[in-house]
This record gives C-alpha cells, structure tokens and sequence, in this order.
C-alpha cells in the first residue's frame, strides 16, 4: 500500500459506540438498560485503562527518557529492557510511601483534589474517539463538554493549593487561577474557529470533516487536518493548550525554583500519585484534543483498524513537544505570562475566529 | 615584597593621610600591605568620611575584628575601586571593659554586614549600627566563640524563636496585605542553605532579607589552629567549594608569600596562573548552569550541557593536582608538583577542551542568552546600579556586570597575570542579563589565558622548572605582622588577613569573602520585583554558601 492510501473517516459516517458494540458482542443489551449500563461501564474501564496506562508509561520512564535524550544522559537502564521496568518499581514505590498530611491541611478539600484533578482529566476521554471503535460518547456539545470537564481541574489546582496550609502551594493555586482563567478563553475561542470549519461541536463529525481530501500532490491526497486548512489556529491552540495544562514554559503554577512545585508542594504517596497521574492526563487530553480537532483525530494511512495507533502516535507526539520546551525554554514570569495571554493570545484568537468566521462564510 | 619602587609613593601617601586626618590620628601602624592609622572609637564616621569623599577610598574590602590581651581591634580594610593598590587600614582599638566602637555603617553600607560578624564571633559593640544582630550564630548563642573569654565546653541550648513575629508592626493586623514568607533555607533556589525572609505583596517582593550562617564551619579558627606551612592550605579549597579551589588556595598563597616574605619561581607561577584559571571556567559554569536551572525551570539542557564541559575541566585538574574538588595543590612558595607526565598528553587534553571550547559557548548563547524569554526574564531584572554595588563591596562579575571595572588580577597584579594578553570584561547592563554576559565572556578570557600559559610551560626549559621557592620547614613571621591580601576568585575579591605572634601560627586570620558583600546586595536588588526575580538575582549573584558562612 502506498502513502496515497486513503484515509478512512471514522466508521464510515455511521457511529458505533464503543459501549453498543460491547452490548452487542458481549450479548448484555439483551438485558435492557442494566446490561446497557454494566456495558457502558466496561467500556469507560477499558478507555481510563488504556490512558491510564499510558501516563504509567510516560511518567515513570518515557518522561526520564526523553529528557535525558535532551540532555546527553542515558536515565534509567537498569531494570528491564531500556529500564522499562522502572514502571513497576515506581508504582511500588510511591504506593508504599507514608501519606503524610499536614496538621494545617483542610481535611475535605485536601483529600479530594487529587481525586478531582485526575479525575476531571480522565472523564474527558469520554468524547474523544480514539479510533478503532474505541469511542465512549459521541454527545452533540462533544467539545463543549471536553472543555468543561477540563477546566474542572482548575478548581483541584485551587483547592490543593489553599488546603494544603502552606505559603508556597497557596502562591501556587493562586497562579493556577490566573493562569487558567487567562488561557481557558483563548483555548475555547480558538477551538470554535474549528467548529466553523465543521459546522458542529460533534467529536465525530469535527473527526470526519477532516477526512475530505485538501489537495493531491503527485498522486499523494492531503486530507483536509484543520492544522493544514488554518495553521494559525493550530498553532494559538497549541500555545493555549501548554498553558492550559500548565506545561514549560508556563508551568507557573508548580515552578519548581520558585515555589518548589507550588499546589504539589504538601502531597505525598498515593495522593501525589494521584495529582502527577492527572497532570500526565490532562497532557494527554491536551493532546487527545489537539489529535481530533487539528490532526484529524484517529485519520492514518493503512486500514481504519490502525485508528487507535495513529491515535496514539499523535498524543505521544504532542506530549514529546511538551518534554522538549521543558529541556529547552525558560519560564516566563507570572506577569508576563498573565500579559501573553490577555494581551496576546486572547486578541489573536479573537481575530483568528472572525477570520475564519468571514472565510468560511465566503466560502460557504 | 617591599621594594625601593614602592616605598616612595608609601611615604608620600602616609603624608597625604596625615595631612588629610590631621590630629584624629592617634598613632600609626604599618600593614605589610598599607599604612595603618589607629582613630578613637568615636571618630570613626568621621574618619571614614573624610578618607571616602576626600581621598577616593571608596571600597571598604573587609572589617576585622580582633581581640588582643589588652584591647579590642576594628580594622577596615580600604580600597579604591580606581586603585586597589592603594589601601590605608583604619585601626579603632576599644577597650576591654568596654567595647564600643561607632559603627562604619552610615559610610559604607557593606559594614552592616561585616559588623554583625565582628560582634557575633568577637564581640565588640557598634554604636549606631541600625541592626546589630547575630548573623552567623543563632540568636540564642551564649558569648562571642573569638573573643578570649569564651568558654567553649559550656553547652550551648539552641531553641528556635519560634514566636518571634517576622511581619512589621504595621502589618501585623488583619488589614495587612503583605505576606511572609520563609524562602529557604531547604528551597531549590537558594543554591544551598540560604534562609531568605521574604516579606510579599501578592507576588511582589516588599522586602528581602538573607539570613545566613546555616553552612558556618568555623574555617577561620580552624585556620588559626593550623600552621601556616602545610595545615592551612588544604581549607581554602572547602570556601567556595564549587570547583574553585585553587583560586581560594591562591588567596592564602598569596597572603603568606607577603607575610613571610616568601618569592614564588615563575614557572611555579605559572603553572598556578593555569590552574586557577582553569578552576574560573569551571566555577562560571557552575554559575551558568545552575542560573539557567533558576530560570529555566527544575530541568533544562542547559545545565546538563555546562555539567558536562566542567566534567572535562574537573578531570584536567585531576590529571594535574590528583584531586577533582579538595585540590591542595598549592604550597608556601610553589606547588605541590609538577605538570602530569607525559606531559605532551596533558597539553594535549587541555588544548582539546580549549579547542572545543567556542563552539560550546556559541551553542550557549544559541541556547541562552539569545533566546527572548531568557532576555524578558534577565534584562532590567535585578537591577544593581554602580555606585549601589560599590557601597555594598561587590566584586567579581557582579560588580563587573554592573560596569565596576574592578578585576584585581588587572588591578593589583599578582601571579603571571601581567605578562599574559587578556581583557577585563565589564558589561554596563546592571542587571541579570549583564552578569550572565559577563561570566560567559570571562570563560572565553580564562580560555585565553591557560592557552598562553601552556604554550609557556611547553617551551620551558626543562632544567629551569622551579615549582617550590625554598621555604624553611617552619614558618614563624615575626611577631605583630599584618597582612591583608586579596586575589580575583571566582565571584570576586577573596581577601584574607592575617597577624602573626611570632609563632608558627596565626594569631588571627580573617577571610573576606566575596560571596559574603555580593549577597548583601540581594535586598537592594530585588525590592519591588517578582518573586521570580527574586530566585533569577539570587541565582545571578552566584553565592556559594561555604563561603558566605566560612
């Protein structure tokens, strides 16, 4: 097969649901609603697990290893092949380790931040289709929803920052808030310049509106990835989305020479597993975000059964992007970055969405 | 050392000096390195405001205290920023009874700081000082540990202050807007343990006060334990701990070559010129990478990048003293041996890292110093103004990336400094970015340098190579000999006094460190600045707490 392959819209214009077809395979819709549910259930499982997954991998080791390929080091070796197995003896690790709390901590506050940042990012997953029929809910305001429960986390940030009773993480929420609430604007009004394009907050229809072809070049078709019909737009979203998820080099929020990990500061063990596993999530829904309304989402040459792995490629690449600024660039100051985003970004995304406002309506 | 040369301007000076200060001179002193007048305790401000605004001595390098069987002993050590060569120490005994003395502060604010130290470990009062704390020892200690009287068996119960309110008292009520906040001494920023109390206005930092002495290892009387022939030398090396050790070996070096009149074969000289250079490399990038750590965030390439090149430093000072940090390659007269046999290969390694050398900095300011968030981060951040740097006795780059054109291996020449071509880098940006310009400019200049130097020792006669002067097995100076002598060290002007008693030791020896007036600046710099600010100045003055504390 060539690299002219064509690129499979998902499913065919016909949506199944990952949840339907389990019913469906399994037999479970035959028992009404609750064998809908338990079916339901068991696909949410399988989606959190395959994200959950994937932080295992890229917090313990591809994180090490990509910066230390950065940085001239070799990083972890000794466990397992390429010291993969450091995985293993991490989770280990960090489970075993004492959950100390500290005596200024406000109890339900404390204890639930870590529960609703990992939390907030892993239920957006629920409407990013992933390919290969790995799609939980296809709901109408798909992206609408993505961003919602996305922006959750914040509230986790402020919450972690002024429970844990200490000057550093209470700095840190603080900036969370700024941050956030600067960048959260932007991030929506550029990714309503892609909804013009496909004419609905569906994650599917957005997925297969990518699927026309843009151009052919010597036999070679383009489909029309939103990041090649409006680079602009690509390129303010990705901006917007680091900030977003608080990644260099505006991870003003943890800023470890300044605020020793800011809101992170108190958390230890299972809880500070819990705050790093959603920080890799939201890194990663960053990216599932960027995949589907910017890179065509699970679209790549060979058979749409590929779907989840090109799906897959395209987050790791985002999340490879965001371990490279790390080794790379410096951290801007608060106010610079609060200046970037109401300044800079936020009139940016404006006229980005009037001109594609104006664009397509020519067009159309 | 003293030369017909030299003694000309010595008198003409003493005559100025006279004629300057008038009957306020009670006696006189000689200093092997400057004249010394002895001033009533009250006369001090005076005193020095007349030497300051009149005769130009605007560098108060160090202020020694002392205590003698009859007396109490201020020195201070001035300098002219334009002449370091021309120094007049200002001797105020007090008496024993009653140890007051009026404090330099008002003149040079550097004193602050010098004072505190002088009543912490001696003991003697300062009137007029506006905050005449402990500054090394805990608040709590009990009796000055180098005043006579000290008794060091007595226990010593250290309890924490834990209620001392740190806000203002206007801030005290719940209408204040400011917070307080302990920076250190366990931060990542603080290079060390710094304690660093921040008062802040949401992120912007009201005030900024650097409390030290968490690192403080008594080096000074461990020095006076020690003989002057073999067991000094090998402490110098754990002050700035960070890759700069022959530079403070050369302090020491120096000092006593001047005290016990000491002449160092050239070709030991130069050989020290290399090694010292070589350690500034080392020590600037030191400086470079944890700087851009401080900017950067908690892990950039940078930093990897500067680990690596000093790795390559630290294994030719390996090669060439036998130790990678603790190098104890210098001696009374000399050093320890000569260059590595063969001694084609260690030129050899050494060329190579010279050679490799200018890509390196060229990918650092491809890395750093051209990159605008770096730039948006450091230019006009820390801002540290000429004539505030002189009051506070900054040397080194900071002083020089605030446009002081001060580098006493120009200056106040010693070793083979001024037979070799080199430039003194000054950059007139005052601020972070300056600071970092500066230090990466000095690694290319240092580069210079040891190129000269072994292309010297290569073409030496191989029956000439002199490494040791010959120094009597024991040292003994006569007695009441003073020396103050300083050298260019990594972060500027390490100075060391010392008084002999005519034995085989010190009877008092003090180090000025430079790290110890450049972090005094850090309030000046950083009021009203971010708190971001705060972290990139701390890391720009390049402090390295061994040598603050001492």
């Amino acid at each position: 097969m060539t690299a002219a392959a064509t690129f499979f819209p998902l499913q065919n214009g016909e949506t199944v649901l990952l949840p339907e077809r389990l019913a469906d395979l399994t037999g479970l819709g035959e028992f009404g609603v609750a064998g809908e549910l338990l079916a339901a259930f068991i696909a949410a499982f399988i989606v959190a697990n395959i994200m959950l997954a994937m932080t295992g991998v890229a917090g313990p080791w591809a994180k090490r290893k990509i910066t230390a390929s950065f940085t001239d080091r070799i990083a972890v070796n000794h466990l397992g092949p390429g010291g993969i197995l450091i995985i293993v003896a991490d989770s280990v690790r960090l489970l075993s380790k004492e959950n100390i709390i500290p005596e200024n901590a406000d109890r339900p506050a404390y204890d639930l931040a870590p529960i609703v940042i990992a939390g907030s990012a892993l239920l957006g997953f629920a409407v990013i289709p992933m390919g290969s029929g790995i799609h939980l809910a296809d709901p109408e305001v798909g992206l609408a929803f993505v961003f919602a429960v996305a922006g959750i986390a914040s509230i986790g940030l402020v919450m972690a920052g002024y429970a844990s009773g200490n000057k550093y993480s209470m700095l840190g929420g603080l900036r969370a808030v700024a941050q956030n609430i600067a960048y959260e604007i932007p991030l929506v009004v550029t990714g309503m310049s892609v909804v013009l394009f496909a004419g609905s907050l569906q994650m599917g229809t957005i997925v297969e509106a990518q699927a026309e072809p843009l151009v052919t070049i010597a036999g070679v078709t383009i489909p029309s990835w939103f990041a090649l019909v409006n680079p602009f737009a690509f390129v303010l979203f990705l901006i917007a989305n680091f900030a977003e998820v608080g990644r260099n080099p505006f991870d003003m929020p943890e800023a470890p020479a300044e605020l020793i990990a800011g809101y992170q500061t108190e958390y230890s063990s299972v809880y500070f597993v819990l705050v790093y596993l959603g920080e890799f999530l939201h890194i990663f829904l960053g990216g599932a975000i960027i995949a589907t309304i910017f890179l065509g989402g699970p679209a790549g040459p060979g058979p749409a059964e590929l779907g989840i792995v090109w799906f897959i490629i395209k987050i790791w690449g985002v999340f490879f992007l965001t371990q490279w600024l790390r080794s790379a660039i410096p951290r801007v100051r608060i106010d610079h970055l609060i200046e970037i985003g109401w300044k800079g970004l936020l009139v940016l995304a404006f006229a980005n969405l009037f001109l594609t406002a104006a664009i397509v309506g020519v067009i159309a | 050392m003293s030369t017909g040369v030299e003694e000309t301007p010595d008198v003409e000076r003493e005559a100025e000096l006279e004629e300057l200060l008038g009957d306020r001179v009670l006696a006189r002193e000689t200093h092997l390195n400057a004249p010394g007048v002895v001033v009533n305790p009250g006369d001090v401000q005076d005193v020095l405001f007349t030497l300051r605004d009149e005769a130009g001595y605007d560098h108060c390098s160090c202020v020694t205290a002392q205590q003698y069987e009859d007396r109490y002993e201020t020195i201070y050590h001035l300098k002219k920023f334009a002449d370091p060569t021309d120094e007049v120490s200002v001797v105020v005994p007090t008496p024993l009874d009653a140890p007051v003395s009026q404090s330099a502060e008002p003149v040079y604010r550097t004193a602050d700081w010098h004072e505190r130290e002088a009543y912490d470990l001696v003991g003697i009062q300062y009137d007029d000082h506006p905050d005449l704390r402990r500054i090394l020892l805990p608040e709590t200690w009990q009796g000055h540990p180098l005043s006579g009287d000290y008794d060091q068996d007595k226990p010593q119960v250290v309890t924490l202050s834990e209620h001392a309110n740190p806000l203002l008292p206007d801030h005290r009520d719940s209408e204040g807007d400011t917070m307080f906040l302990n920076v250190g001494p366990h931060h990542p920023a603080t290079h060390g343990v710094l304690h660093v109390k921040t008062v802040l206005d949401g992120e912007t930092v009201v005030d900024a006060e650097p409390d030290i002495g968490y690192l403080h290892r008594c080096e000074e009387q461990m020095c006076q334990q020690g003989t002057y022939r073999h067991q000094i030398m090998p402490y110098p090396d754990r002050w700035d701990y960070v890759s700069s050790g022959l530079l403070n070996e050369w302090a020491y070096a120096r000092a006593i070559e001047d005290l016990a009149d000491v002449e160092v074969p050239e070709y030991a000289q130069v050989i020290r010129t290399m090694g010292a250079e070589l350690c500034r490399i080392a020590s600037h990038m030191l400086a470079l990478g944890t700087f851009a750590l401080d900017v950067y965030g908690e892990f950039t390439a940078t930093f990897m990048y500067t680990f690596r090149d000093r790795e390559i430093i630290q294994d030719i000072l390996e090669d060439l003293t036998g130790q990678r940090m603790m190098f104890n390659y210098f001696r009374v007269g000399g050093v320890a041996w000569d260059l590595p046999e063969p001694r084609e290969e260690f030129f050899a390694q050494t060329r190579d890292f010279l050679d490799e050398l200018p890509a390196k900095v060229d990918e650092y300011n491809d890395l750093i110093t051209t990159n605008e968030i770096f730039q948006l981060r450091c230019v006009d951040t820390g801002v540290l103004e000429p004539d505030v740097a002189k009051q506070y006795g900054c040397t080194g780059p900071v002083a020089r990336g605030s446009g002081v054109d001060y580098d006493l291996r120009r200056d106040d020449p010693y070793g083979y400094y001024p037979e070799l071509e080199w430039d003194v880098v000054t950059e007139g940006g005052c601020d972070n970015y300056s600071r970092v310009l500066v230090r990466m400019q000095e690694v290319e200049e240092s580069a210079k340098i040891v190129e000269q130097c072994l292309d010297i020792l290569e073409s030496w006669p191989e029956d000439e190579r002199d490494i040791q002067a010959n120094v009597p097995r024991t040292l003994k100076p006569d007695a009441d000999t003073e020396v103050y002598r300083a050298v260019e060290a990594a972060k500027g002007e390490l100075g060391i006094y010392m008084r002999s008693d005519g034995t085989d030791k010190p009877a008092r020896f003090k180090i000025r460190s430079p790290c110890f007036s450049n972090l005094q600046a850090l309030g000046e710099m950083t009021e009203g600045e971010y708190i971001p600010d705060l972290v990139a100045s701390l890391g720009s003055l390049d402090i390295v707490l061994g040598e603050v504390d001492r």
